[in-house]
């Protein structure tokens, strides 16, 4: 009965085991399979909009529902916010703080998120940054192709 | 078109955890004190039934399949929002409305506390190829990037965000349903390390259990069962970019927000200062500078000010405007996608003059926002008054 619950947690019964399925094949999309291909170049691809805005990483389609056109992205890239993660969700304190920036190119609209390997001190928004991509036979056509941004 | 009555609620939990039901024993726990409350038979006087959940926090493919039976809602009109429960509680109000239906039940409910892989349920929610990889150590980081937009953009200094969480996690301790209420000070706050830059861990919500049930129901209707009505007079949804592009956020904002606001308020024919209509105010704070980020997109602070009334004491438990006298999610903890349906209880019972050792003297007008959490830019509002008290 709902009025006869166990209280004891020594009486009730659990699964700890038991995990969630993760395991999923991912496919990019039409502007995704490009910009996977620039990444193995060691290149950043965005998308230019009717408007105009050019948005990175570069979705199918635009905020706006118009198909956009892809266009390289040149920068400079430049820390637009951060933030530094110093723990992890279940309140472990981290070996290592990890920076973690919106890095925006001048020559789009917005930025992308990227781990900061620069010094907590000398961390500003508006500094110019520069991504530092994996070698090349390490690349997979994922952001981790990048494998950081650091300050020029 | 009819006005719209909430005319029960009901709720279980607001525990850290609740080893002693399982999720569909805790949805007929809430559900059965709501239907209780409201004074009606779910198999005989509810029309249709709003379920809120969402597959990978059950841990269950399909899940809305698990949704009738534990509410009462076999072989009638069923079906589930995947997401939080005030988006239900929209649905419920078109239903009623359109006068499609009389009376409608919302349900929602999140045990955080079951699941083993939350970590990497929040991962799963990002983009796999383009955000998801990056070794970020904490989901919850998008939330910092945000608080420090936020004050950069405001000039909001650091001590505003500390002092939200020690108001909310202080006044929590009068609510029975704020575990992780505790006499925090601004000094206790700002002496402890950052958790996630600019936050300390007092200023990050902790996660709880809980299931709750609303029952909605048309005018004529509503006062055949209770004359205890309170009025959902408006009620608002909005999306940003979604999760797909979290990229293209606009950071330091939520203007899915103030968009919920915006048609909450059309809807309830609010017209001047939002910050003069409201008795009393239930919104956003699963991070401490959302409070002040979601008083300013629902337009109670002007644009970077909420932290000045905030100073004031404005948004005391004896100010002219209290804000989460529940001690909000920083003292209630997150329920999932049952945290707006919380707020919206608190409320309820704060307008019919039962919110017990918290309650607001004279309370008639009460704002309720809600933000479903990181990674989402999902927001509604609801505006609801009473006459209860008067």
């Amino acid at each position: 009965m709902s009025w006869d619950k166990d209280w004891r947690t020594s009486e009730i019964i659990f699964w700890p085991e038991r995990e969630e399925v993760d395991k999923y094949v991912y496919t990019p999309g039409i502007s995704g399979q490009e910009l996977a291909k620039a990444l193995m170049d060691g290149r950043v691809l965005g998308i230019k909009c009717k408007d105009g805005q050019v948005y990175v990483p570069p979705k199918t389609y635009c905020p706006d529902f118009s198909q956009g056109e892809l266009v390289e992205i040149r920068g400079p890239w430049r820390l637009l916010h951060y933030t530094v993660v110093y723990e992890d969700l279940y309140g472990n304190r981290l070996q290592n703080p990890i920076v973690i920036g919106i890095i925006k190119p001048d020559d789009a609209s917005n930025g992308l998120i990227h781990i900061v390997n620069a010094e907590l001190e000398r961390l500003r928004p508006g500094m110019e940054l520069k991504p530092v991509f994996k070698p090349k036979d390490q690349r997979k056509g994922i952001i981790t192709d990048i494998d950081h941004f650091e300050p020029v | 078109m009819s006005r719209v009555a909430i005319i029960g609620v009901g709720w279980y939990g607001f525990k850290p955890s609740t080893p002693e039901v399982h999720f569909q024993g805790m949805m007929f726990e809430s559900s059965s004190r709501a239907y209780a409350d409201a004074n009606v038979d779910p198999r005989k006087d509810v029309d249709v039934f709003v379920d809120c959940q969402e597959d990978m926090w059950e841990g269950i493919a399909i899940a809305d399949e698990f949704a009738p039976e534990p509410i009462g809602g076999a072989l009638r009109p069923t079906f589930t929002v995947a997401g939080d429960g005030l988006l239900g509680v929209a649905h419920a109000y078109m239903l009623i409305n359109s006068g499609l239906a009389n009376v409608v039940a919302v349900e929602a409910h999140g045990k955080p506390s079951e699941i083993k892989t939350l970590n990497d349920i929040y991962y799963f929610a990002f983009d796999p190829l383009h955000l998801r990889p990056l070794p970020t150590g904490n989901p919850f980081f998008l939330a910092g990037l945000d608080a420090q937009a936020y004050m950069a953009r405001t000039g909001t200094p650091r001590e505003s965000l500390a002092l939200v969480a020690s108001k909310n996690r202080s006044q929590g301790l009068l609510n029975e349903r704020a575990p992780y209420a505790a006499r925090i000070t601004l000094d206790d706050v700002l002496r402890a390390p950052y958790a996630i830059y600019p936050m300390s861990e007092y200023e990050i919500s902790r996660f709880s259990d809980a299931s709750v049930t609303v029952v909605l129901a048309s005018e004529e209707v509503a006062r055949k069962f209770t004359d205890r009505i309170v009025w959902l007079d408006g009620i608002g949804f909005n999306t940003e970019v979604g999760t797909g592009a979290v990229e293209l956020h606009q950071w330091g904002r939520m203007p899915s927000m103030r968009q919920a606001a915006l048609m909450a308020y059309k809807m309830a024919r609010i017209e001047g200062s939002p910050s003069r209509y409201f008795s009393l105010a239930e919104v956003e704070d699963r991070f401490s500078f959302m409070e002040l980020l979601a008083l300013e997109e629902t337009m109670i602070a002007p644009e970077g000010q909420a932290h000045v009334s905030l100073e004031a004491g404005d948004y005391d438990f004896n100010g002219p405007l209290p804000v989460n006298p529940s001690g909000g999610s920083l003292a209630m903890g997150i329920q999932l996608e049952a945290t707006g349906l919380g707020r919206l209880v608190e409320a309820v019972l704060q307008l019919r003059g039962e919110a017990g050792q918290h309650q607001v003297k004279g309370a008639r007008r009460a704002l309720v926002a809600s933000w479903r959490g990181v990674p989402s830019y999902t927001s509604a509002v609801a505006v609801l008054s009473s006459e209860v008290n008067s």
